[in-house]
């Protein structure tokens, strides 16, 4: 099983550990990790990949449009509100 | 010295489709609208909505494949990359990753004075993200989510471009495919077309590089650009003993340079699955099948078209075949009208594409125009008018100021092609002119010149040229 880098984990997870925290973490994910390797048990290699429990297929609609909220339902939640645009904290590459 | 150097380059071109819906929810897939106009609580990505295909995205795809000589696949997958930027509220972008709609495509394109054919790995349908605007505020950006699941066809080439020049042409054949089709209305200003540079350098016949990225290139001027320099960049790092370290790169238009995008402790991990709110996409032959004949006649086709039945020189049909909207108006011509294709060809790329450029106008504003173009057409091929003034009526008739024929007689351009009243033009003319037609005679044909000059003012300017000079050579000649 390979190693947990627990700093990129946490910050994918966009989750800040405080570092007395990080082996416990680390060693909670191990443990989770090596009981989904139960899975590795099952020979897999004459079974297709399985991406969905029914035969069913993709749900469609035509191409027309329709409206179904207004610019002030869609910013009501917004965190803070500049005209008609959300307003974030500066986040530039 | 770059000459040892070569540079190879693969393309990732996004080209937004033109429906009227977005990929996964009804609101309008428009450009230019108020901000956050467009959306809805799917684009917004609010908790438990749910995402519905668009099959007008599926059918683009299709038609695309079609295009681009790929193999159209019956099963794909839309699958989740996880990223979280404020421009995607959503936390993921849906997208195909191990099952694409189209692989295994290519497209031919002109290098130098051949073809060279460019393989294309896949094509895959995915979302667009909102728009950050971060110069309005100094601590904040403004989110406008109106872009927000707009269509993509990621269209992903293999590494088969070897300069900047290729690229240019393989991006425009692409653009113009595309908009014959009718899936992607190829506005590159508005963002509806663009690439993602990967390019590496190697020593000529030596082994591919670490290649970098270059993002979110929008214009042929700086997809060219970018490419130079990345180039240059790339040979000084290892002329310079360094190493290319594999980076996502900006261009920064103000000062034509590529820069490392700041990145990243970490690499990406986008950690891709198949969406769960989405079964898998499984068509049928004869849904692939029906869309076939709406692919329509492709850019190859006409060209060969306009060379073989009418006559037209490789040049000319190129430019005419260069936007859709250009042949049609050409073909339109062609079918109201018995002037011969190759004269309309040359008017069209001449006076009238020259008045199109000039006043700004859409080509396919001169749709309504066409019967009265190729009546004026008419008559200049008939000798009724001369070249120069179809040339001065032209404009009058693309501003709909009047009927060519009315703009003849209300201008007074009509051609004297009378014989009867040229043969008295051109003998008036011929008086005490002993010692000119004496040197005519003699082998001097530059006196002929004189003569036409002076019949023609004669006629005021109205005389028809070809008949004055084929008079006044039967009379000269005596």
């Amino acid at each position: 099983m390979s190693d947990i880098d627990i700093k990129r984990i946490s910050y994918l997870a966009k989750l800040k550990l405080p570092p007395e925290k990080e082996e416990f973490y680390s060693n909670s994910l191990k443990d989770i990790i090596k009981w989904v390797d139960n899975l590795k048990k099952v020979d897999t290699s004459k079974t297709e990949p399985l991406h969905n429990v029914t035969e069913k297929t993709i749900s469609i609609r035509n191409d027309e449009v329709s409206k179904s909220n207004s610019v002030d339902d869609v910013l009501s939640n917004a965190p803070e509100r500049a005209q008609n645009f959300f307003k974030v904290p500066k986040v530039v590459e | 010295m770059s000459n040892n150097w070569e540079m190879v380059i693969g393309l990732e071109v996004h080209a937004q489709l033109k429906t009227s819906s977005k990929l996964f929810s009804s609101s309008p897939n428009q450009f230019g609208s108020e901000p956050n106009e467009n959306v809805n609580f799917i684009d917004s990505g609010m908790p438990g909505m749910l995402p519905v295909m668009n099959f007008g995205c599926i059918e683009m795809a299709i038609k695309t494949g079609y295009a681009l000589n790929f193999k159209i696949n019956k099963h794909s997958v839309f699958e989740r990359k996880n990223y979280f930027y404020p421009d995607l509220p959503q936390g993921y972008q849906i997208s195909q990753f191990e099952f694409p709609i189209l692989s295994e495509g290519y497209i031919n394109i002109e290098s130098g004075d051949d073809k060279k054919k460019i393989r294309i790995e896949r094509a895959h349908l995915e979302q667009d993200a909102g728009k950050s605007i971060h110069d309005i505020d100094p601590k904040y950006s403004f989110i406008d989510l109106n872009r927000v699941g707009t269509p993509l066809l990621e269209i992903v080439s293999y590494p088969d471009l070897s300069s900047a020049d290729e690229v240019i042409n393989y991006i425009s054949s692409l653009r113009q495919l595309l908009m014959y089709i009718d899936v992607c209305d190829g506005n590159m200003q508005e963002g509806s077309l663009r690439a993602d540079v990967n390019l590496s350098v190697r020593k000529k016949g030596q082994e591919l590089g670490t290649r970098c990225e270059i993002k979110n290139l929008n214009s042929f001027k700086f997809i060219k650009q970018a490419i130079e320099y990345e180039f240059q960049r790339q040979i000084n790092i290892i002329d310079g003993g360094g190493e290319i370290e594999q980076n996502t790169m900006l261009f920064d238009t103000s000062t034509g340079e590529t820069r490392a995008m700041r990145s990243k402790e970490f690499s990406h991990d986008y950690r891709y699955f198949p969406d769960p709110d989405l079964l898998p996409v499984n068509l049928s032959q004869e849904q692939i099948d029906k869309i076939k004949p709406l692919v329509g006649e492709l850019p190859q086709d006409k060209l060969n078209k306009f060379i073989d039945n009418y006559n037209l020189d490789k040049d000319i049909a190129k430019i005419i075949i260069a936007e859709k909207q250009n042949a049609n108006l050409f073909e339109k011509m062609i079918s109201e009208s018995t002037v011969k294709p190759k004269f309309i060809a040359a008017w069209l790329v001449g006076d009238i594409f020259a008045f199109i450029k000039e006043n700004n106008l859409e080509v396919n504003s001169l749709n309504d125009k066409t019967k009265d173009i190729t009546d004026l057409l008419r008559l200049i091929s008939d000798d009724v008018i001369s070249n120069k003034a179809g040339k001065e009526i032209l404009p009058k008739v693309l501003n709909g100021e009047g009927k060519p024929s009315e703009l003849v007689k209300e201008l007074g351009l009509e051609q004297v092609s009378d014989s009867g009243e040229l043969e008295k033009i051109i003998d008036e003319a011929l008086v005490g002119e002993e010692e000119n037609i004496l040197k005519f005679q003699g082998g001097s044909d530059r006196v002929l010149g004189y003569f036409v000059g002076k019949c023609l003012k004669a006629t005021k300017g109205k005389g028809n040229p070809k008949l004055i000079n084929k008079i006044l050579l039967e009379r000269l000649k005596k």
